[in-house]
């Protein structure tokens, strides 16, 4: 059985892997690059060859290209101490047109061609455009970069194996005193004298690789992160998994003692706090509050994250399904032909031929009418609102529910062991309940994992049309946004929950029905 | 040899009597004569309710197919007559009189819903129809040869396992970026992908009916393989295609909708695209008909092709001929 789990698992990375792949060759080969400058104001107002390398440095943050100037590779050559600073200034300023440059000039374009030409970069020079003889025009600045498409192969690689990053004593450059990792059971974030176990770091990215708090679920870690990708305009500079995952809504005010003792009401977790090199001095804000440079904070607010909004009522409606869609799928396989069956059918009838947009308006207006909130409000402390929401996902799920336990049931209702048990003078509802729906059920609990899972992904009309923060709606306004980071992270992370609900399932599966097994030498 | 039984106290029905024999009487066979297709209409139009469904399925074809050829529709036609905007039934058919064009009142550039409405349909159950027969088409034969044979099947299944993950959404929106959103991307970007949930659909039901006895007995009788889908297996599947068009067929209705309301969808006027338009009208009172009409038309087109699909799918299975 572990071995047979073993190589779905093997499959399911393997499969997961293509899709990831087959997605960045989606959006980063098949889309035109260009548009993400539709709404670029910035792009606009860029004039004559500062527009062309402004294109090249933000396909390089979106991750199309890789772009290197001149400049970088001149520095870099400073940095490794084949040109004294005295040469830089010469040798990085090259001449309007070539015939301008200078000996020194020459030499180095033509190493700088030479090195990115051997990788497959291509090299390209713009000339300086002029106004009149002796005035650049504007933008016009002579130019010279190189740039090369990031291959599929490599951008894959990249992308696994940046995907966990773990964190240690080395992970952070610069003079931070002694590195390494101190355990301590008092937990300096709560005065130093509360029994909270806690491991802190010094050299680590993190500055609390172990805490507990009085968040779900209390002990949390630090020491692997998932980067499923960086956002660029949906949250930027946010990862997606983080973007999913943190916190929304207003900010919430305690009292906070900082490392250096200074006392305030403030919303700063410092628990989330990271690196971030010659932060300290920078400003007398951190300065007055922190002792060392992890000044990097998240802030603590009132809301559930994304992910949590969605699951909460994902969870509901999924709970709700089950209890309302069973009994009332064997009530309808039981008074088959008569009215109930009817009433059924004809509401499964009305969930898969209308629309569900339609449907869910429909309720929103109904249930607007009975004075239900229909618009969903981070703020309010009132639960109604969540009602509407977790009906409109919950009867759909109940009609689908409805109507595959009827299907089951009845073909079990003529199976030869039925006949035997009523034969056997059993009534029906021990017949219903003890023989047909043990065997009816089996292929509802395969679905039972990739319900409760998918939770976590959120509905996206459902989200919409009541407004709820949730996740739901962060693959559609990543594609409106050409985020392609987000794109890849949220694709990756529904591929992986499918991938392991389908496996979940089979487990499930298995152990409510013990005829059901995975190895073939147990037959 | 004769025997005398009038003595014997029998009537004369009960004795054995002599009937005459025609070798050319005898060929015929005396079952009713079964045609297929003509059993499967019989049974359909056994229900009334059919009957008056297709009626329905008439009278919107005739609406969305027809009426528009009919009637000259000009969506900015009032663009510039601020007062033809955004009026109820009541309101429209007081400023223009009676009209069949202004029973659902104007919209949000002075356009008859009513008219709004039936342009949209005709792209909507167009674009279905379309995207229906490319799939079913594709996905029924795809599913016949991957059921059929076990080494495509471990390929095909792997390629559904990884299709299956790619969010549907990211395909049509590439699609719809890559070229411009018009009809045809639309059919493209539904179909690119769409046959293969048919296809494994098809898939499972070949491998539940392949292996049965008669398939074997066939096999071993040196039926050739084509001849056993052709004529074992391709009348049992019958019933089941018919049914599964009928729930496809809605769903792609209710797959444009969608697409429009995200943001994704047609830039024609498909009835998706009318919701999505009109959806603030939804809350502003007054403005109810250019939200709702809509809707319950996207409605009652799919719930009737669905019910006519599925009574259509029952009626084609032979065990509902007797």
């Amino acid at each position: 059985m572990i071995k047979y789990l073993l190589r779905r698992l093997l499959h399911g990375i393997i499969s997961i892997i293509i899709v990831v792949g087959i997605v960045m060759v989606l959006v980063y080969s098949l889309l035109d690059r260009t548009l993400v400058f539709a709404s670029d104001s910035v792009y606009n107002k860029q004039k004559s060859n500062s527009k062309v390398t402004y294109q090249y440095q933000q396909w390089e943050k979106y991750g199309y290209v890789d772009y290197v100037t001149y400049q970088d590779y001149i520095s870099e050559l400073v940095k490794s101490g084949e040109l004294t600073e005295e040469e830089r200034s010469e040798a990085a300023s090259f001449g309007r047109k070539p015939e301008n440059d200078s000996e020194i000039v020459k030499e180095y374009v033509q190493k700088f061609t030479d090195k990115y030409k051997s990788q497959g970069y291509t090299v390209q020079r713009l000339n300086a455009v002029m106004l009149t003889p002796k005035k650049v025009a504007d933008g016009g600045r002579q130019q010279l970069f190189a740039y090369k498409d990031v291959p599929l192969y490599q951008r894959l690689w990249n992308y696994f194996t940046g995907l966990v990053s773990i964190d240690n004593i080395n992970k952070v450059d610069g003079d931070i005193g002694e590195r390494g990792l101190t355990f301590t059971l008092y937990d300096p974030v709560y005065g130093g004298d509360k029994f909270s176990p806690a491991i802190i770091g010094n050299g680590t990215l993190h500055r609390y690789l172990l805490y507990f708090d009085g968040t779900f679920p209390f002990i949390h870690q630090n020491f692997a992160t998932i980067n499923l990708g960086t956002s660029f305009t949906v949250n930027q500079g946010i990862d997606v998994f983080k973007t999913m995952s943190n916190s929304q809504g207003s900010y919430v005010l305690s009292e906070i003692t900082f490392p250096t003792g200074y006392v305030e009401d403030s919303a700063d977790d410092l628990h989330t706090a990271t690196y971030v090199a010659g932060s300290r001095e920078a400003t007398l804000v951190y300065e007055t509050r922190f002792d060392t440079d992890y000044t990097n904070v998240d802030l603590v607010r009132s809301g559930l994250s994304k992910m949590g909004y969605s699951f909460v009522i994902g969870i509901i409606s999924t709970i709700m399904a089950y209890v309302l869609g069973v009994p009332l799928g064997i009530l309808m396989a039981r008074k088959k032909d008569r009215l109930p069956d009817k009433i059924g059918t004809i509401y499964i009838v009305f969930i898969i031929a209308v629309p569900s947009l339609a449907y869910i308006f429909l309720f929103k207006a109904i249930g607007g009418n009975f004075g239900l909130p229909t618009t969903f409000d981070m703020e309010s402390s009132s639960k109604l609102m969540y009602i509407l929401p977790i009906v409109s996902l919950a009867l759909p799920s109940v009609a689908n529910l409805m109507k595959w336990i009827r299907r089951y049931m009845i073909d079990q209702m003529n199976s030869d062991y039925v006949k035997f048990a009523r034969s056997g003078g059993l009534t029906e509802n021990e017949i219903f309940t003890k023989h047909i729906l043990k065997n009816a059920i089996i292929p509802i609990v395969h679905g039972i994992p990739s319900s409760i899972l998918f939770a976590l992904t959120g509905a996206i009309i459902t989200e919409r049309v009541y407004v709820v923060p949730g996740a739901g709606n962060l693959l559609t306004e990543a594609i409106n946004k050409y985020d392609n980071g987000v794109i890849v992270g949220v694709t990756l992370f529904y591929a992986v929950l499918s991938v392991l609900s389908i496996i979940l399932g089979d487990i499930l599966m298995a152990m409510v029905d013990p005829r059901i097994s995975f190895t073939t030498k147990d037959r | 040899m004769e025997y005398d039984f009038s003595n014997c106290g029998y009537t004369e029905e009960e004795l054995f009597s002599r009937v005459s024999h025609d070798d050319l009487d005898s060929e015929k066979i005396t079952a009713p004569r079964y045609s297929y297709w003509h059993s499967v209409f019989r049974v359909f139009f056994r229900n009334k309710l059919n009957i008056v469904i297709l009626a329905v399925l008439g009278l919107l074809i005739v609406f969305a197919y027809i009426y528009p050829m009919l009637t000259e529709y000009d969506r900015f036609g009032n663009l510039m007559d601020s007062s033809s905007k955004h009026l109820t039934p009541a309101a429209a058919i007081e400023k223009y009189g009676f009209d069949l064009k202004y029973i659902l009142g104007t919209g949000a550039s002075g356009e008859s819903t009513f008219d709004a409405i039936w342009n949209g349909s005709r792209i909507s159950i167009s674009l279905a129809f379309i995207c229906a027969a490319i799939n079913m088409t594709v996905g029924v034969i795809v599913g016949a040869v991957w059921g059929f044979s076990k080494k495509v099947d471990i390929v095909m299944t792997e390629v559904y396992n990884i299709i299956g993950n790619v969010p549907y959404i990211l395909f049509i929106s590439v699609m719809v970026m890559l070229f411009t959103a018009n009809f045809w991307t639309m059919v493209f970007a539904l179909t690119i992908t769409g046959w293969l949930g048919i296809a494994y659909f098809i898939r499972t039901q070949v491998v539940i009916i392949r292996d049965r006895e008669y398939n074997l007995a066939s096999k071993c009788l040196g039926t050739s393989t084509i001849k056993i889908a052709m004529k074992n297996i391709l009348p049992f599947m019958t019933s089941i295609i018919v049914t599964l068009l009928a729930t496809e067929i809605p769903s792609y209705i209710s797959y444009e909708v969608f697409l429009s309301y995200i943001g994704m969808g047609l830039s024609e006027m498909s009835l998706g695209r009318l919701i999505y338009e009109a959806e603030s009208a939804m809350v502003t009172s007054g403005w109810e008909f250019e939200f709702w009409s809509p809707v319950a038309v996207a409605s009652i087109i799919t719930v009737v092709l669905y019910v006519v699909g599925q009574n259509l799918g029952d009626a084609s299975d032979p065990r509902t001929h007797m």
